[in-house]
């Protein structure tokens, strides 16, 4: 396609010479290239070409060249439809001006055909052109002639409705007008064509202006095309043909230099459409993951693309979190801060030094990895570092506030977005058309989808019809409801029972930890991810069967689902916080003791040291061997990568084996097996969009949650993001099945930020209160030695900022300010929420009359539809009834009975679907037959009469629809 | 789950155990049916099998004569439902989607029809019941011990020699031997109900000795569960039929999803 584009590109250059220079050298170099075009695509067209050669060279037949290229034309349009038909309905004003190269070689036939005579006879080329510029006065007929031909066409394309009749007229009036002009000869003729392009100062004022006025016709056609109730193969002739002749004469029209001028406008104009598009498919192919999505799209459905496209999302401001903390925080940690080794908490203590560079050390993150700039406690707490002074620990506070505050931006921003564009689609009244009419959807390209989507748009118009006879009897509803209950029950059990467990494992890690983790096996040391993993895992697999107890509609119980496992793994990543609450308080206490036992360590050191002498410099100890503080910031940033790390292994992994291992089982194994291993049993998986993205979710979640203590997480997270992408796609592509019921993912994203927004707010909660109540650990970190760490701030206002800035910003955070401007808000976020409302209330109002008027609009336009059906049929009747009776004049009882049949027939036609007239309705009707036309408006009425009941009967159906459809 | 402790101290903790119940507890409910019919299929049959020493089939024919009217069609297939659903299990057509073969059968109105895997005769009845005057049944069983019951069924249940006729053999030999054995020109009607891997080639044969004709009706058991892929895949593929599938569950059991196909023969266009 692009080295398609850029050939033709190039042709409209050529074209555009073409006009301003000498025409003739031009349209052969222009015709050889698009024979080399040709050549490319078709060997048996230049067959014919030569075919044709040969018989223009006798160059008496006419009609039937005539014939032939017509259908050659066919052919090519033929050939090309595909692209044309896919290029004009995207774009056709870039068409209007790209195309006319190709349609240059297919309507001027006539043209190119006698060049190649030409071009084999070689001299005559030049002779015809002197005879050109020596016979004026011919020229000048022959190209009155010529305009009246186009001006013919033109008039015969507009005419011509049908595609047949068009070709028979067309054909009819190019070999009138071929004869004569062969009768001049070859050479005559096409020489005026040439000239024709070439010199349009001959023409005289009148022509011009007619000239003027047929491009002004075509350029209007061309727009109105779209329109036309045409045949496309049609369309696309017409379009091509009279862009051939605005592209031929408009040029012709200006004079001098303005004509060059023209030409190179319309030259730039081309080139710049042609970038603009080149522009837009580079910036589709720069989207990432496009193409993969889309195919995926086209296999699976919207809803599972839709997943795919929250994770590129996801990505998206992953990426930016990570740019934030690297580089304003781990980069110039890395290259401005002091190296490792220059103080303690940059150090590895000598206890763990032999073991640090383990992989199982590393793998836990302990070792080099925990004394690294991944991790809170790496930080010093110099306030400026490097030789730019840069804010160290103002830059790590600043980071951790605002990449959760850009979270929360982007979250509500694209929310809002949502809302805008689903507030107006998501409707519940016309339930039953917007099934009819766009449930199905168009992105899906394979065979198996479109199956399983046609199966499910035609179960769920089954469950509407149930739904609807069900609200109906409500049969047995004490147990169902007993059921639902049970249901409830069973997964508030389960819930409770995985929370314990959880709560249960932290606490014996706690023992462990106080053990020392080194007695216990690596089993016992993982045990909390582990097993807050495997409970992630399989318990949304408990509720799915659960749930098959509570008989809910599909679209109900999914939401059910979400909710129950966004309970699940809330429960369970706030068990997991409270225990590490409990770790932080142990660590405190520790460190406590630990603060006391150095300062011991240090009266001691100095006092042994003081006793001799008292001014020598202090002893330099090495930094591995000083005794420090737990750190509990490092310790909480570990953990949370550790259930990250442990997390990601546990999806990758049952995407391995619960996915793939099964696929390839099943694909294998099918043959050699007792029963149908793929349409029974284990199958193949199904993608399971719900519970995927409520993983992102909360991995997402949990990585705005240990950020601020390991500047490491958003990289990890990129990096975990960047493989599912991949990993996910692959595994989607290869060993999953389309769902059996496919739905549509419309409306539900707006679900899935709404969830990311609860997770933000509820793991920012612990994060915050984390900051803002428990002092910092007083050796390690960026806030070591402050009381708490948003100090930083106030230290900053302190030295860095003027004495006045300080002061109006103690002012500001006064209560007496700030509660006002709380108040406001609160008073301002009330106020849009009302208005919100009362447009909505506006937006029903205007829905319901909407809906009204329609209705009267359907009834009044069937009544006419009706009411002329009738008087047509009346018509008739009493035109047949006017033969018979001229025809017999004596048989009248025969006559009536025919008449009673035919009335029958009518009637059997109105009613349709309701063939059993009632005896009311058939009574004012004899009187038909008689002639006075009184009578038959009789008829009318009670037909119309009866025809409107029948469309009442079905109208409150119409109406009951959405009120059943919306439980 | 709570084992000595000397052995979860070396392996994975209790509580990482303890997190696979769910699991267990979801493999269970959800494939409950299975196991259920794992346990009646299998297990009760070998254990009768030792207690009693006789054949399933003849444990199902002694029930079917002690409890049903002879001559009468319909309470021998009352007895075999009752036995199969409540005692044990035999993998007969059933009740459910015996009312689909019937009325299959009393759409079509055939008077050739071929029976492949007799078994018991519960299905060679239910056919023979919704016959037309005058038609005729071939019923090809493998087994001989099967085939010596089903004759007893079918004769209990009154129908002759002229209605029903049983050959012992398997299908792929007597296939190929119809048109000239038995002057069969034309089947009306054919009902698969025998190995399911023999689906296919048993049908490519009847294409191949053109026993088929247009408007010809296949009717295949068990296309879902245990399963015929092959033979569905075909269908698929040739384009020779016009067919459907009739869902349904299997047979004396709730919740195992089973289909029997519906051929109409075409042939080609």
């Amino acid at each position: 396609m692009p080295g398609d584009t850029l050939i033709t590109s190039e042709n409209d250059t050529d074209i555009d010479l073409d006009f301003a220079g000498d025409g003739d050298f031009q349209e052969n170099h222009e015709r050889e290239k698009h024979k080399g075009k040709r050549r490319n695509g078709d060997g048996q067209k230049n067959k014919r070409e030569n075919q044709r050669r040969k018989r223009s060279s006798k160059s008496v037949q006419g009609i039937r060249e005539e014939s032939q290229s017509k259908t050659e034309r066919g052919e090519r349009g033929r050939r090309r439809r595909g692209k044309d038909e896919h290029e004009t309905s995207g774009h056709e004003g870039n068409e209007g001006k790209r195309d006319p190269t190709r349609a240059k070689t297919t309507k001027s036939k006539k043209n190119i055909k006698n060049e190649k005579t030409r071009k084999l006879e070689g001299k005559e080329d030049r002779e015809g052109q002197e005879k050109g510029e020596k016979g004026k006065l011919k020229l000048v007929c022959a190209k009155n002639e010529e305009k009246i031909e186009s001006g013919d066409q033109l008039k015969e394309k507009e005419k011509a409705l049908g595609m047949k009749k068009k070709k028979k007229s067309k054909k009819v009036v190019e070999t009138s007008s071929e004869p004569e002009t062969s009768g001049e000869g070859d050479d005559e003729e096409e020489e005026v064509n040439n000239d024709g392009e070439v010199r349009p100062e001959l023409l005289s004022p009148e022509e011009l202006e007619k000239l003027k006025e047929a491009v002004e016709e075509k350029k209007k056609l061309i727009q109105s095309l779209r329109g036309k109730p045409w045949p496309m193969r049609q369309k696309l002739v017409t379009l091509r043909e009279s862009q051939l002749f605005v592209e031929k004469y408009e040029g012709a029209l200006g004079k001098g230099k303005g004509r060059k001028l023209y030409a190179y406008k319309v030259m730039m104009t081309k080139k710049w459409m042609k970038f603009q598009r080149d522009f837009e498919n580079f910036k589709t192919a720069c989207i990432p993951w496009e193409m993969k999505i889309k195919e995926i799209e086209s296999h699976f459905g919207s809803s599972v693309a839709s997943y795919f496209i929250f994770l590129r999302w996801m990505y998206g401001i992953n990426m930016i979190l990570f740019g934030l903390t690297f580089g304003l925080v781990m980069v110039p940690e890395a290259l401005m801060g002091r190296p490792y080794g220059s103080i303690p908490r940059k150090t590895v203590p000598r206890a763990e030094e032999a073991g640090a560079m383990d992989f199982a050390v590393l793998w836990d993150f302990g070792g080099y990895a925990q004394y690294s700039v991944l991790f809170y406690g790496y930080y010093n707490n110099q306030r400026a570092i490097g030789w730019f002074k840069f804010r160290m620990p103002l830059s790590y506070f600043l980071v951790g506030v605002g990449t959760v505050a850009y979270s929360y931006m982007v979250v509500i921003r694209t929310m809002a977005r949502n809302a805008n564009e689903s507030g107006i689609g998501d409707d519940n009244s016309f339930n039953f058309s917007w099934k009819m009419f766009t449930s199905w959807d168009y992105l899906i390209g394979n065979p198996e989808t479109a199956d399983n989507k046609f199966a499910s748009i035609t179960t769920s118009f089954k469950e509407a019809i149930l739904e609807e006879q069900e609200s109906r009897k409500d049969d047995n509803i004490h147990l169902t409801r007993f059921l639902r209950v049970l249901a409830n029950f069973l997964v508030l059990c389960c819930l409770a029972g995985s929370g314990y467990l959880i709560y249960f494992v932290v606490r014996r890690s706690q023992k462990f930890a106080l053990d020392g983790l080194e007695n216990h096996t690596w089993w016992e040391r993982n045990e909390v991810n582990m097993v807050m993993s495997l409970l992630g895992m399989f318990c949304p697999m408990l509720f799915d069967v659960i749930s098959t107890l509570e008989n809910y509609h599909p679209r109900v119980a999914l939401q059910w689902q979400l909710g129950r496992i966004f309970a699940l793994f809330l429960g369970n990543l706030y068990t997991f916080i409270i225990a590490l609450m409990d770790a932080i308080n142990l660590k405190r206490k520790e460190e406590k003791v630990v603060k006391f036992n150095i300062t011991m360590w240090e009266a001691s050191l100095y006092n042994g040291t003081g006793s001799e002498n008292s001014t020598a410099p202090p002893i330099t100890i090495h930094p591995a061997d000083v005794p420090r503080g737990p750190c509990w910031e490092t310790m909480v940033g570990q953990e949370f990568v550790r259930l990250i790390i442990s997390d990601t292994m546990t999806t990758y992994i049952t995407l391995l084996i619960g996915d793939f291992l099964r696929a390839v089982l099943v694909r294998f194994l099918n043959h050699c097996w007792c029963w149908d291993l793929e349409a029974g049993f284990p199958s193949y998986s199904e993608f399971d969009v719900s519970g995927n993205v409520l993983g992102l979710i909360f991995n997402q979640g949990m990585i705005w949650m240990g950020a601020f203590y390991a500047p490491c997480l958003p990289a990890l997270n990129l990096l975990r993001l960047h493989v599912s992408m991949y990993l996910q796609c692959w595994a989607v592509m290869c060993c999953n099945v389309p769902q059996e019921r496919v739905f549509k993912a419309s409306g539900s994203n707006n679900f899935y930020m709404a969830m990311l927004l609860v997770i933000l707010f509820l793991s920012t909660l612990p994060a915050i209160y984390t900051i803002v109540t428990i002092p910092p650990s007083f050796d390690c970190g960026p806030f070591s030695g402050k009381n708490r760490m948003f100090d930083v701030i106030q230290e900053t206002l302190e030295s860095d900022f003027p004495a006045w800035f300080s002061k109006v910003f103690s002012y500001a955070s006064n209560p007496g300010l700030v509660l006002p401007f709380i108040l406001l808000m609160v008073l301002a976020i009330y106020y849009l929420q009302s208005t919100s409302k009362s447009y909505k209330e506006a937006n029903v109002e205007l829905k319901k009359k909407l809906q009204t008027q329609n209705e009267e609009n359907k009834k009044k336009n069937k009544q006419a539809a009706l009411k002329a059906q009738t008087d047509l049929e009346e018509a008739r009747k009493s035109a047949s009834q006017a033969a018979e009776h001229q025809r017999d004049t004596d048989a009248s009882g025969q006559r009536r009975e025919d008449d009673e049949e035919i009335y029958n027939k009518n009637q059997r036609m109105y009613h349709g679907r309701n063939p059993s007239p009632s005896v009311g309705d058939r009574e004012p009707h004899f009187p038909v037959r008689g002639p006075g036309p009184r009578n038959c408006h009789n008829g009318n009425q009670g037909n119309s009469r009866y025809l409107p009941g029948f469309h009442q009967q079905s109208e409150p159906r119409v109406y009951r629809v959405p009120s059943l459809e919306r439980h | 789950m709570y084992l000595p402790f000397s052995f979860y101290s070396k392996m994975a903790s209790p509580a990482i155990a303890l997190a696979f119940v769910p699991l267990l507890l979801t493999l269970i409910i959800r494939y409950r049916y299975y196991f259920v019919l794992f346990y009646r299929a299998v297990l009760v049959r070998i254990w009768k099998d030792c207690v009693t020493g006789l054949s399933r089939e003849e444990r199902a024919f002694q029930y079917v004569l002690t409890n049903s009217t002879p001559g009468d069609p319909d309470s021998i297939l009352d007895a075999f439902d009752y036995w199969c659903s409540k005692v044990e299990f035999i993998s007969n057509i059933g009740p459910k989607k015996g009312k689909i073969l019937d009325r299959l059968l009393m759409e079509q109105n055939p008077l050739t029809v071929l029976e492949l895997g007799a078994h018991c005769g519960y299905s060679t009845v239910r056919i023979a019941r919704a016959l037309p005057l005058g038609a005729r049944l071939y019923s090809i069983e493998m087994d001989q011990g099967n085939a010596a019951i089903a004759e007893k069924i079918i004769r209990l249940a009154g129908f002759d020699d002229d209605t029903v006729e049983l050959i012992v053999n398997p299908s792929d030999e007597v296939i190929p031997r119809l048109r000239s054995d038995y002057n069969l020109d034309k089947l009306d009607f054919v009902f698969m109900d025998h190995w399911k891997k023999c689906y296919l080639p048993d049908l490519q044969l009847l294409e191949e000795y053109g026993l088929l004709g247009k408007g010809s009706m296949i009717v295949a058991d068990n296309v879902l569960f245990p399963g015929a892929p092959k033979f569905l895949r075909y269908l698929r593929k040739c384009g020779l039929y016009e067919w459907k599938i009739h869902r349904a569950t299997l047979e004396y059991s709730r919740g195992i999803r089973d289909g029997m196909a519906e051929l109409i023969y075409q042939g080609i266009k």
